[in-house]
């Protein structure tokens, strides 16, 4: 399955990519199996996302999962956050083959985790 | 829709829509993989898949007509690496060179013992066979290699027992290049047969090296030795075997007489005439292709060190194929960074494990000592005969951007002033 335009697009230009120097929460998540990480750097105000920024290291699928996920997530409350399912994340890339759709599971992982963190009130995982 | 790099965090590394190559050509730096056949060589087997299309089996003239055109090429084939043509089995390709080469002797040899030796760094060919062997019962040893990417010959040494049959290691690797020293274990293994009557052989995979170096199956001393047409400006689809004589092989494909009894099955008349072209051609032109290559690729490296930082080289500088190179970006992951570069009309490989469907990476870039970040950041950049210096310039002004931009988006990168990575 050849990659869609938006997959290029994504790839090409990423959005979103880098840190945020105020960001409220901070998580990582690694595949074990093949390496692949991605970082998300969560602003959140009024419960709503205000800012979101990734990191990647990996295969292309998980840097534009990144990409796709932050475009999706900005401006959502953490409970719609929550709500995105990896179908909507794979389609908003113009899909994924099969073998590539850990890159989406990993996304969402981390967005949970992050979500997650920040509920328990705990500490971005790594000093910013 | 199309989508513009976030402004405030591509600041610093600029847009990567670049001027296109003059006329849109595509950059394609993968000749490992495979090369374009020459217009020479398609010009030569044409005339085979039409009027000239009999059976070499056949006893009339379209039959007699295609044997003699086999016979051609063969001995073409024998000239390029010093061998005599009755010595040349064609086969579909590397691959199945390489299986009839080890089956058929581990197969033939059996009742002398069940030892190979082989390398860590051999093509999944010969990886696949050696441990389905190992399956079987057999020993495999496989030889280490160290930082430079090359087998000891010391380590062949202490590796060979009384029921070795077989060593098989590469002429030149396929994913850096390097230089096996195969002359050294043929004489060792040459050594080993005369003074016991051992039953010993040996066989190299040529299909990296050949029409890429000059080869002679003499001062190599191997028994056996596999080609692939598609390397050196052929179709896909045929290779061939060098077996010495006196080599006992059992056929892997039985049910006729072609190739002497060692493979059965109407030989493909275009592409063992277009082989035995590509071979004439490859001998011809064989230095000042090599010239050439090695010129762009010394010149890529040189430009690449100059511009990129946090990089290692992979395989000895000096004892390689001349038109590879080999390099692990660090922080980066192969296929992203093949994948950019195929978006800006630049072909690579890789030997990440996304890109090669498995999920460990390459075992080659491991058994240097490399760990799995550099594994995973190695690129192979392999030059033909029709790269220009353009086509480097233009590589050289992509790839520092596009390498920069996936460092600047990876969590390794900027984790690495808390966590520094020690790189040997």
């Amino acid at each position: 399955m050849p990659y869609s335009q938006i997959f290029k697009d994504h790839l090409e230009h990423p959005q979103n990519g880098g840190e945020l120097d105020d960001a409220d929460v901070v998580a990582e998540e690694t595949n074990p199996v093949c390496g692949d990480r991605l970082r998300l750097a969560l602003k959140i105000n009024d419960e709503t996302i205000a800012a979101a920024r990734f990191l990647a290291y990996g295969c292309p699928p998980v840097l534009v999962c990144g990409s796709a996920l932050t475009e999706l997530i900005q401006g959502k409350t953490i409970e719609e956050a929550l709500q995105v399912t990896r179908k909507q994340l794979v389609e908003s890339i113009g899909g994924l083959p099969l073998r590539k759709q850990h890159a989406a599971a990993l996304a969402l992982e981390t967005l949970r985790s992050a979500i997650e963190k920040r509920k328990s009130g705990g500490m971005p995982a790594f000093p910013i | 829709m199309s989508r513009h790099s976030d402004a405030e965090f591509m600041a610093t590394v600029g847009d990567a829509v670049i001027a296109k190559m003059p006329e849109n050509r595509r950059v394609y730096l993968d000749h490992s993989a495979t090369t374009p056949a020459d217009p020479r060589v398609v010009a030569a087997l044409l005339p085979y898949l039409t009027e000239k299309f009999g059976n070499p089996s056949s006893v009339h003239g379209f039959g007699q007509q295609a044997r003699a055109a086999v016979d051609r090429a063969r001995r073409e084939v024998a000239t390029l690496i010093g061998a005599r043509a009755n010595e040349i089995v064609f086969t579909s390709g590397g691959t199945e060179a390489n299986n009839l080469a080890i089956r058929g002797v581990c197969e033939a040899a059996e009742a002398h013992g069940r030892h190979v030796i082989t390398s860590a760094i051999e093509h999944s060919s010969v990886r696949g066979i050696c441990d389905a062997w190992e399956k079987r019962g057999w020993e495999v040893t496989r030889l280490p290699v160290y930082e430079d990417g090359i087998v000891k010959v010391e380590d062949v040494q202490a590796a060979l027992r009384p029921d070795t049959v077989l060593v098989s290691v590469m002429l030149a690797n396929n994913e850096i290049g390097t230089l096996q020293p195969i002359e050294a274990i043929g004489n060792l293994v040459r050594a080993e047969r005369e003074k016991s009557a051992h039953k010993i052989w040996f066989h190299t995979d040529a299909v990296q090296a050949a029409g890429r170096m000059s080869l002679n199956v003499e001062t190599l001393g191997c028994d056996l030795l596999s080609l692939s047409a598609h390397k050196l400006y052929a179709p896909k689809g045929t290779g061939a075997l060098y077996v010495r004589r006196g080599v006992r092989l059992a056929p892997q494909n039985l049910g006729g007489h072609q190739e002497r009894e060692r493979r059965a099955g109407t030989e493909g008349v275009p592409g063992i005439v277009a082989f035995g072209e590509a071979a004439r051609l490859a001998r011809e032109e064989m230095d000042q292709r090599a010239v050439h290559e090695e010129r762009l690729r010394d010149l890529f490296e040189k430009g690449v060190s100059e511009r990129i930082v946090d990089i290692v080289f992979n395989g000895d500088p000096a004892r390689r194929l001349p038109h590879v190179a080999n390099i692990s970006f660090r922080f980066i992951e192969g296929e992203g960074l093949l994948i950019s570069l195929d978006l800006q009309d630049i072909a690579v490989s890789t030997g990440s494990a996304c890109s090669s469907g498995t999920l460990e990476p390459s075992p080659v870039i491991i058994a240097l000592g490399r760990n799995d970040e550099l594994a995973r950041g190695a690129i192979r950049f392999s030059f033909g005969k029709d790269n220009t210096e353009a086509e480097v310039d233009y590589v050289l002004e992509i790839l520092p951007r596009v390498v920069e931009k996936l460092r600047r988006l990876s969590p390794l990168n900027k984790d690495r002033k808390l966590e520094p990575v020690s790189v040997e």
